[in-house]
């Protein structure tokens, strides 16, 4: 059962085309791992799932309803964001601002009853944040910061969770702690991740699908090893890459021209490509 | 989690809040040119003339100047954290957009106009300021839209051009005046708090109590916005909605209290700032507290301009921003270490 579909949706920017005709589905439960090179619509994309930006024509659906047709709290209550870190103007702690995403469960005026206070802790035992709860977000490292604001998405308590490159500004050890994060509230909670990343060896390893957006509007959906394949990755990043293998998923080595290993590799990676 | 706000936290805090506000209130009515005293006001008879002068004095001068710098001082305030939450800048005031020129324009048009009539025992001064603030926000406001649907920078940089173009006018129109209006203009723009009458002081407490009750109530999604229009649509708020209404009650009560007292400069920026130093940006907390507060320090403000050169008095705007200043430049290096919002 899909709960995202889009069909043959375009997008533009005044002038601009961004995206043309996309059409894929996302099956509840599932990661998805959103790829391609920077302006190929990939964080369009994401705001055109939550209705920060409305498609020019096409149809979006979430939960078997036309995403228009959600009331804005609705739609958050299916949909949380997760956007590129930042550290807001004014001092909010750890705590005041994962609170924050209960707004949609108000009325108006409202305080966060007992039944948000447990989601609200729960959210951050989830994401390890809260032992920091009552520090302010600028206090925090990159890292620290990136798991509030997906303890935050938590607690607004969505089915769907949308991430725009969570690991952009991320050492190893964070980046991989992301994505075990981002895995285990898949297979725990049961939540529907759509992520944008720029790390196709994370995307691999730890996302169902994958879809690949390129420049000139052409894409394809599918597992890991079946769209990223080197062909694929050369044609639309423009980068030649080597394509190994492990156990169950690929792994890939981008190689420029002055790469040390840029010559081996590439008599070598015909012939890996075709096992 | 004891970090949270909680409605009994909130309310220990406004009910202390509103005794120290009651208590500066008491104080403040007492001293003067002439000391007053309450006992002696309603306890005694009156004096060989049978005319209860303290009673005279507290009811006829001081109550009614309290009552305006209290209704004046939380206007200003919770309009000033109207203004920095939702044009996510500390900087903001409640004149950023254009009111303390559109008033003055509309001051100084008065004057030069040399109407002498009286609308409900206000001056046309009083009048065309408060028409001349709301217009000019509308001004504002509408080319701010023209910028684009995140309209924040484009607001404000109409805002700082229409203020610059304005206080030209406003420069031309008093060189080309007599001196004796522009003395009277010039002491109007500089903020002051005179005997009211109690129906307009009822009237303005009425608008900027329903203004502050308002704002209040929308405080959460006020939360939400001062992180970022996107961010608080995803968060379930219709962002067009709750931006624009705070935005006209922001600047409704503003020109309330502009029309009253003229420009009093200072209350908006610090008094918010100070209670975000202290006890944190959540808007639920920090719009009542900033009220009272706001409310508190202007009576403190104006109880000293009655005092420090007495028999004169001094515009209270001097005195705001004389004892502000230095006093909120305090807290800051104090509290800005642990607020963090200075780190980055």
């Amino acid at each position: 059962m899909s709960i995202i579909k889009v069909s043959n949706v375009s997008f533009g920017y005044s002038r601009v085309e961004v995206l043309r005709n996309l059409s894929f589905e996302v099956p509840a439960r599932s990661f998805l791992a959103v790829v391609g090179p920077n302006g190929a619509g990939k964080s369009t994309l994401l705001n055109l799932l939550c209705r920060t930006l409305t498609p020019k024509s096409g149809a979006i659906t979430i939960d078997s309803s036309a995403i228009e047709s959600y009331s804005t709290k609705a739609l958050a209550r299916k949909v949380a964001v997760v956007r590129q870190e930042f550290i807001p103007v004014f001092g909010f702690t750890v705590v005041e601002m994962v609170s924050m995403a209960r707004t949609p469960y108000f009325d108006t005026f409202g305080f966060e009853r007992k039944a948000d206070k447990e989601i609200i802790a729960e959210a951050l035992e989830m994401t390890d944040t809260t032992r920091f709860a009552s520090r302010r977000l600028a206090e925090l490292s990159g890292g620290e910061r990136q798991r509030v604001f997906i303890a935050r998405a938590l607690a607004q308590d969505t089915a769907i969770l949308l991430l725009d490159e969570p690991t952009s500004f991320l050492d190893l050890r964070h980046q991989v702690a992301i994505y075990d994060l981002l895995k285990k509230l898949q297979l725990e909670k049961g939540k529907t991740i759509v992520a944008v990343t720029h790390d196709i060896n994370l995307a691999a390893q730890y996302c169902d699908e994958t879809l690949l957006i390129g420049a000139d509007y052409s894409y394809c959906i599918g597992r890991a090893e079946q769209v990223l394949s080197g062909e694929q990755i050369e044609k639309v990043f423009g980068v030649r890459t080597y394509v190994g293998r492990i156990d169950r998923e690929n792994f890939f080595l981008p190689l420029g021209k002055f790469a040390k290993d840029a010559d081996a590799i590439a008599t070598n990676l015909t012939s890996n490509q075709r096992k | 989690m004891k970090e949270m706000l909680t409605p009994k936290k909130l309310l220990t805090q406004i009910t202390s809040a509103l005794v120290v506000l009651v208590l500066v209130m008491i104080v403040c009515s007492m001293i003067g040119t002439q000391r007053v005293s309450l006992k002696a006001a309603f306890g005694g008879a009156g004096g060989d003339d049978g005319v209860n002068t303290d009673y005279e004095i507290f009811v006829r001068v001081r109550l009614p100047r309290i009552m305006l710098a209290c209704l004046v001082g939380a206007a200003l305030a919770c309009s000033g954290v109207v203004f920095q939450g939702i044009l996510r800048n500390p900087l903001a005031d409640p004149y950023i957009l254009g009111i303390s020129s559109g008033a003055g324009l509309g001051a100084i048009i008065a004057v030069v106009s040399g109407f002498g009539w009286t609308f409900w025992g206000r001056s046309p001064i009083a009048i065309f300021a408060f028409v001349g603030a709301l217009g000019t926000v509308w001004l504002v406001w509408s080319i701010g839209r023209l910028t684009g649907k995140s309209h924040v920078t484009g607001l404000l940089l109409a805002g700082v051009v229409v203020n610059a173009f304005f206080s030209s006018v406003i420069m031309f129109l008093t060189s080309v005046a007599k001196s004796d209006q522009v003395f009277s203009t010039i002491f109007w723009l500089m903020g002051n708090m005179t005997e009211e009458d109690f129906a307009v002081l009822w009237v303005g407490a009425g608008c900027v109590l329903a203004g502050i009750l308002a704002l209040f109530y929308i405080s959460p999604q006020l939360n939400a916005i001062s992180f970022g229009d996107e961010d608080a649509r995803t968060m379930g708020i219709s962002t067009g909605r709750i931006q624009t209404a705070a935005f006209a009650i922001a600047a409704a009560i503003t020109a309330i209290a502009v029309s009253l007292s003229g420009l009093i400069g200072f209350v908006g920026l610090i008094v918010p700032h100070g209670i975000r130093l202290v006890f944190g940006p959540d808007h639920r907390q920090l719009l009542p507290l900033s009220a009272i507060t706001g409310s508190i320090f202007l009576i403190i403000a104006d109880a000293i301009a009655r005092i420090i050169v007495a028999p004169a008095q001094l515009p209270v705007g001097v005195i705001t921003a004389i004892v502000g200043g230095p006093f909120f430049l305090v807290m800051l290096v104090k509290y800005a270490r642990r607020v963090g919002w200075l780190i980055r």
